[in-house]
């Protein structure tokens, strides 16, 4: 019974039209760790948050006993045009105060722009430069203080092969993070996805971080719940969840590639 | 008193007067009156902090009832209540207590759109107010809004100083239709008497308005954030003498540097919000009032 009561949901769900720009752990689309040229639909709105495993996470900054720790975020994500995605992030962090003995959180927030100069075209890939954990902060040098621990910034190429309703894509991005404790994801970083034809909603991902290869899949249930989930040598996994709404209230359409 | 507050208190008497002449010139005519009634609504007031480690936020929530009484011709008292609903922010905050309670005009004047009013306004502020709002073109505006102000709290014990704070705060705004964008910068003298100025980036959605902003002040220096307000159905809408209706919006406003005392003006509308402006949609048409209306009612005529 439960058996079928799933497939009836998948059932249902495929009959929706729609199209997956995938759900970093950041809210702007992307791949799992890696950007990309691809941009939500304009007017999305998405609030959701993703469990990270320590391996997803800098090498310092998330340490508490000497070890690195599996936290979340939570993120509120805007389209406001098609060609721009604005992002705002809460990363969990666990706190290590003198005198306590209770275990704190606090919280590492950044802000993520991202913007796609150039559309996808028959022959022309999309083009999208962008930057997590910008701020003023960024470009005061007497804010030493601050750490910046997702500062990167990046510019990415995508394009979309079709054939028979499938849909492959195929992204290639240099990206460089501005703390040595990260150098580890820069350079060129780039992954592939497909997306069948019976299933538009669904979309496997494979990419190569710079540091290490990354394999996960995602989906868009009911038009409104975005589900992702991605492992690292196929046992560290990293899940998330959010909720989508487009404010223009406009229908998901697969955008004619 | 010194010789500037006595200046600035007769300039908004002047003002005060210009308006209540300028309601009985033949310009107001021109201008739509808005449907009579009484609208008695509730929304919430949500606020949320993180300045402690002990827990991922304080929220504070108010169930905010209220009510505005059209009389015609743009003639308007309103009135509000903050009832805590949730609180962790502490005791400070859990008194009931009157938040808005003032008699508005609308009217235009010539090219001039104003906004008149007296009574209790938002921050615990009572006096009066001026509001004006020139457009342009189509996409170029001006804004202005001044007020003689004092504080009287209600809560937790009553105290009222005299009308000793001038604030005010002018600047302008653009409008892009094509993308249903709206830049708008002030600069001014705020509740605080804080100095300060702001820019504002907002994009119009269908019944949502979300906008980012940068700011400045002489306290506490440089702060930005993010704003979001919904507006709430029912989109339909029947009117009534009296109508019982959820709030028209619900707004929340982040700041980066969680800067709560500076860049602030009072509201003298319970339902104030960044996407409707100050003036109702049936007597300006300028910015987001151009796009398709929030609410519509029954008869197909378009309210607030």
């Amino acid at each position: 019974m439960k058996r079928h009561t799933l497939l009836l949901a998948v059932a249902v769900a495929a009959l929706l039209p729609s199209a997956l720009r995938a759900q970093q752990y950041t809210g702007t689309s992307g791949l799992i760790h890696i950007p990309s040229a691809e941009m939500h639909h304009e007017g999305d709105a998405l609030i959701g948050g993703h469990y990270l495993n320590q391996h997803m996470m800098p090498d310092t900054g998330f340490i508490y006993n000497g070890k690195k720790y599996n936290t979340f975020d939570y993120y509120l994500a805007l389209t406001p045009f098609r060609w721009l995605e604005l992002s705002y992030t809460c990363t969990e962090r666990i706190r290590s105060m003198q005198g306590d003995e209770i275990t704190k959180w606090s919280k590492d927030r950044y802000a993520s722009v991202k913007i796609r100069p150039v559309a996808e075209g028959r022959y022309v890939p999309a083009i999208a430069i962008g930057c997590n954990d910008i701020g003023t902060s960024a470009f005061n040098p007497k804010r030493t203080n601050v750490q910046l621990y997702f500062l990167n910034a990046y510019i990415a190429a995508t394009k979309h092969f079709s054939f028979s309703g499938n849909e492959v894509g195929v992204t290639l991005a240099y990206r460089r993070f501005y703390r040595g404790y990260n150098a580890k994801w820069n350079g060129i970083v780039g992954g592939v996805t497909f997306s069948p034809a019976f299933f538009p909603q669904g979309r496997l991902m494979a990419e190569y971080t710079g540091n290490e290869f990354l394999l996960g899949m995602e989906a868009l249930l009911w038009r409104h719940l975005r589900l992702q989930a991605s492992v690292k040598d196929f046992k560290y996994l990293n899940a998330g969840l959010c909720l989508q709404f487009n404010l223009l209230g406009s229908r998901y359409t697969r955008d004619p590639y | 008193m010194t010789q500037r507050n006595i200046f600035c208190r007769r300039s908004c008497l002047v003002a005060l007067l210009v308006v209540m002449l300028a309601s009985l010139s033949p310009a107001h005519v021109r201008a739509q009156s808005s449907a009579p009634g009484l609208d008695i609504f509730s929304g919430l007031d949500f606020n949320f902090r993180d300045i402690n480690y002990s827990r991922q936020y304080d929220l504070l929530i108010h169930l905010t009832p209220g009510f505005k009484w059209d009389m015609g011709n743009h003639w308007q008292l309103v009135g509000q209540v903050y009832i805590p609903i949730v609180n962790t922010y502490g005791s400070t905050y859990k008194y009931v207590y009157l938040n808005i309670l003032d008699v508005s005009k609308q009217l235009r004047l010539g090219p001039v759109y104003l906004k008149a009013s007296a009574g209790l306004f938002s921050l615990q502020r009572y006096g009066v107010d001026l509001k004006a709002f020139l457009p342009l073109t189509r996409w170029l505006a001006l804004e202005g809004q001044a007020g003689w102000v004092g504080v009287l709290t209600m809560s937790p014990s009553w105290y009222i100083s005299p009308l000793n704070r001038f604030a005010w705060n002018a600047g302008g705004d653009i409008y892009l239709s094509r993308w249903n964008a709206q830049l708008r910068a002030v600069a001014g003298r705020y509740v605080y008497q804080d100095f300060g100025c702001e820019v504002e980036a907002m994009r119009h959605f269908n019944h949502t308005t979300a906008s980012l902003y940068g700011r400045w002040n002489n306290v506490t220096g440089f702060d930005g954030g993010f704003r979001f307000v919904a507006m709430l159905p029912p989109y339909h809408r029947k009117h009534r003498a009296v109508n019982f209706r959820p709030a028209s919006n619900f707004r929340i406003s982040y700041s980066i540097m969680y800067q709560q005392y500076t860049n602030r003006m009072y509201n003298t509308d319970p339902e104030e919000n960044e996407r409707d402006g100050w003036f109702s949609r049936d007597l300006l048409q300028w910015g987001s009032h151009t796009m398709q209306p929030d609410f519509i009612e029954s008869s197909n005529t378009v309210t607030e």
